[in-house]
């Protein structure tokens, strides 16, 4: 049992750094947030703790399986992350809102 | 003859992905079913409906049922001019196999027998047989296990064995799939800036393109690896110079190898007798658990049955790795004494493992095998919103100078799409509805198969005419209605005709067919979703197509 938990936070860690990519992404962060602007220093904070979360994700799925699948295993959560934000982003980008509700935004400046 | 690079990559893409992407929507399709042949085969024959069962006695259960087996009919009636001379009425057997993995309850039995005064010293005939490892007893051969013998081969042949054809244009577009995922990557200007990307409220050729953007790009890996390594598992076919040019070396090299392991090539033409298997069995799962790779018997197989030269060869069934390592041992037959252990792989043949055990997935991990599936639909939608896109971008044009072309290119895509869902379908609800008795059972339902494939195309062809005016084609959501109604149909079928209805699968936990139902069910509500919005934007042409053609291809998860 706590090897398919480990599995599923291996996979909730992967969305969430996926998303923190995505969020860094000024047209995302829009979708997200509105008309404001993410400052340059948070969009930084965003990407390094969205590449540390995959970095995670990987370590957990690497401590479940044989390296041979660990890395298969991580890959494809990669790929169902990312259509999974996609979709959210198109249909329901508010949803994502508390991911980053910690980070403060600016005003788009005129 | 184009400006630049791009532009003839543009070419290369567009005309060589249309036309082999009709065979790669199969393929694609079949191979995400694939992932779940034996679940599927469980659906399809309802006695094979209980836990998977390790390797049973050989001793006990095996033997008797081998010596049993006799050569089957068509096995001899293919051989028949392959001898010189008339075809003998007995034959010995010379090899035994019996294979399971750790989804199956069932276990196929294998017997290789002997071809008296062939042509070729080495040919033989065979004859095979699936069993209920509880109690020895077999299943009748009339029932076909459609998961494992019709949507796996279809995968990978499109069931087209004359000359190996179908092989030879799987293995072209799994070519051509490479050239388009290259080709595709060249085209693409913001793969990165536009990875997450998806604009369902746009026209629909930018949505269609967005969605066959994403799918191709997050999954891209996974796309070239399964084209290249389902090519390298069918090098021997593409290149089957062991056979031909190279073929007095092959067999040279066979018998090099035997003097090499022990294991010998020849029969000794003495007769000989048969140790306890189950006590080599039980030496060989001792010797895995030694090397820390404790596991149950995948393959088992008896070599120069009845002969003093006979082996038994065991080997693993590879569970908890990607790469296919059977860590096969050897035993001398007549007296369990150990002949050999495979030694570790040389650096190529590590290689060429872990690609086929990464495409053939013999390993446990339930996930994994969901992820896979996932990445299969992927290239399915990846495939369908390519040809979707083909139509948009053209179909005015054509309308305007009189062409039909975008209509045909739209009449192929929908019943390649959503017909071979129906067909698919039609096969599940004609293997629930066809007597249990009905001899040649299994032919039948390939004949529903393809007949239901074919009228989905007739309508297919009928239906996408409004094309040809720049209008919208019914056939899509007609088509996506049909898919709806077939697996609602199919789900309470399994239910009426088995008992086996989702409350008593999924309060039982019989995850195969609980699954395989669902599936069914969520195929039935994206495919309604689909219909429904493709209506919508029928009736307003404010709203794209681009949200429908995303319900549709989604709908592929039948």
């Amino acid at each position: 049992m706590p090897e398919s938990l480990l599995i599923a936070v291996a996979a909730a860690t992967n969305l969430l750094g996926l998303c923190w990519l995505a969020l860094a992404m000024e047209v995302h962060w829009e979708q997200v947030r509105g008309a404001t602007q993410l400052s340059l220093g948070s969009a930084r904070l965003l990407r390094s703790l969205g590449v540390l979360a995959l970095v995670l994700s990987l370590a957990l799925c690497l401590a479940v399986d044989h390296g041979s699948m660990a890395s298969l295993v991580w890959f494809m959560t990669l790929a169902a992350a990312a259509l999974l934000i996609t979709f959210t982003l198109s249909w329901r980008p508010r949803l994502l809102a508390p991911l980053v509700a910690w980070v403060p935004s600016t005003h788009a400046t005129p | 003859m184009f400006q630049n690079f791009r532009l003839s990559m543009a070419w290369l893409h567009t005309w060589f992905g249309l036309v082999l992407g009709f065979v790669l929507m199969v393929v694609f399709f079949f191979g995400a079913l694939s992932v779940f042949d034996r679940e599927i085969d469980r659906w399809a024959i309802p006695e094979s409906r209980f836990a998977p069962q390790p390797m049973p006695s050989f001793d006990q259960m095996l033997l008797p049922v081998f010596q049993d087996i006799k050569p089957l009919p068509e096995s001899i009636e293919q051989a028949k001019s392959r001898v010189n001379g008339p075809m003998a009425d007995t034959f010995t057997p010379r090899r035994y196999g019996a294979y399971t993995t750790h989804r199956d309850p069932v276990l196929s039995v294998f017997v290789g027998f002997d071809l008296p005064n062939a042509k070729d010293p080495e040919d033989g005939v065979f004859g095979v047989r699936t069993i209920d490892p509880r109690t020895g007893r077999a299943l009748s051969d009339d029932h076909l296990k459609i998961g494992s013998q019709f949507f796996y081969p279809l995968h990978y042949s499109l069931n087209w064995h004359w000359l190996n054809l179908g092989t030879w244009i799987v293995g072209f577009a799994a070519l051509i799939m490479l050239v388009a995922l290259v080709s595709g990557v060249v085209m693409h200007r913001k793969i990165f800036r536009e990875l997450f990307t998806f604009r369902p409220k746009k026209h629909t050729q930018r949505s269609a393109l967005d969605l066959h953007n994403l799918t191709g790009v997050v999954a891209l890996p996974f796309h070239f690896i399964f084209a290249f390594s389902g090519l390298v598992i069918f090098g021997g076919t593409y290149f089957p110079i062991t056979h031909t040019q190279l073929e007095p070396l092959h067999e040279l090299h066979e018998k090099h190898e035997a003097e090499e392991t022990g294991l010998p090539h020849d029969r000794a033409g003495v007769p000989g007798t048969l140790a306890s298997v189950d006590a080599m069995v039980a030496e060989a799962q001792r010797r895995w658990a030694a090397k820390g790779m404790a596991g149950e018997v995948g393959f088992l197989a008896v070599q120069h049955v009845g002969d003093a030269n006979a082996y038994v060869s065991v080997y693993r069934a590879g569970t908890d790795r990607v790469t296919l390592t059977g860590e096969g041992i050897h035993f001398k037959g007549a007296t369990g004494q150990v002949l050999r252990e495979d030694p570790p792989f040389t650096a190529v043949a590590s290689i060429n493992n872990f690609l086929t055990g990464l495409h053939l997935q013999h390993f446990r991990h339930w996930t994994l095998r969901w992820l896979y599936f996932m990445g299969g639909l992927a290239g399915c939608v990846c495939i369908a919103t390519g040809f979707i896109f083909f139509v948009e971008k053209r179909k005015r044009q054509h309308a305007k100078q009189g062409a039909s072309g975008a209509r045909w290119v739209d009449a192929f895509a929908v019943s390649t799409v959503t017909g071979m869902l129906i067909a698919a379908l039609s096969m599940l609800i004609a293997n629930r509805l066809l007597p249990i008795d009905l001899p040649r059972r299994g032919d039948w339902e390939q004949y529903i198969f393809w007949g239901a494939w074919l009228l989905a195309f007739a309508h297919g062809i009928w239906r996408t005419a409004p094309v040809a005016q720049a209008r919208m084609a019914p056939a899509w959501a007609e088509q996506c209605w049909a898919v709806a109604g077939l697996a609602v149909a199919a789900v309470l079928l399994n239910g009426v005709t088995t008992g086996d209805h989702l409350l008593r699968t999924v309060s039982s936990g019989y995850w195969p067919i609980a699954g395989a139902d669902l599936v069914m069910l969520a195929a039935t509500a994206l495919a309604v979703m689909a219909a429904r919005r493709l209506r919508q934007r029928a009736q307003g042409h404010a709203l794209p197509r681009g949200t429908g053609a995303s319900g549709t291809t989604g709908a592929v998860r039948a």
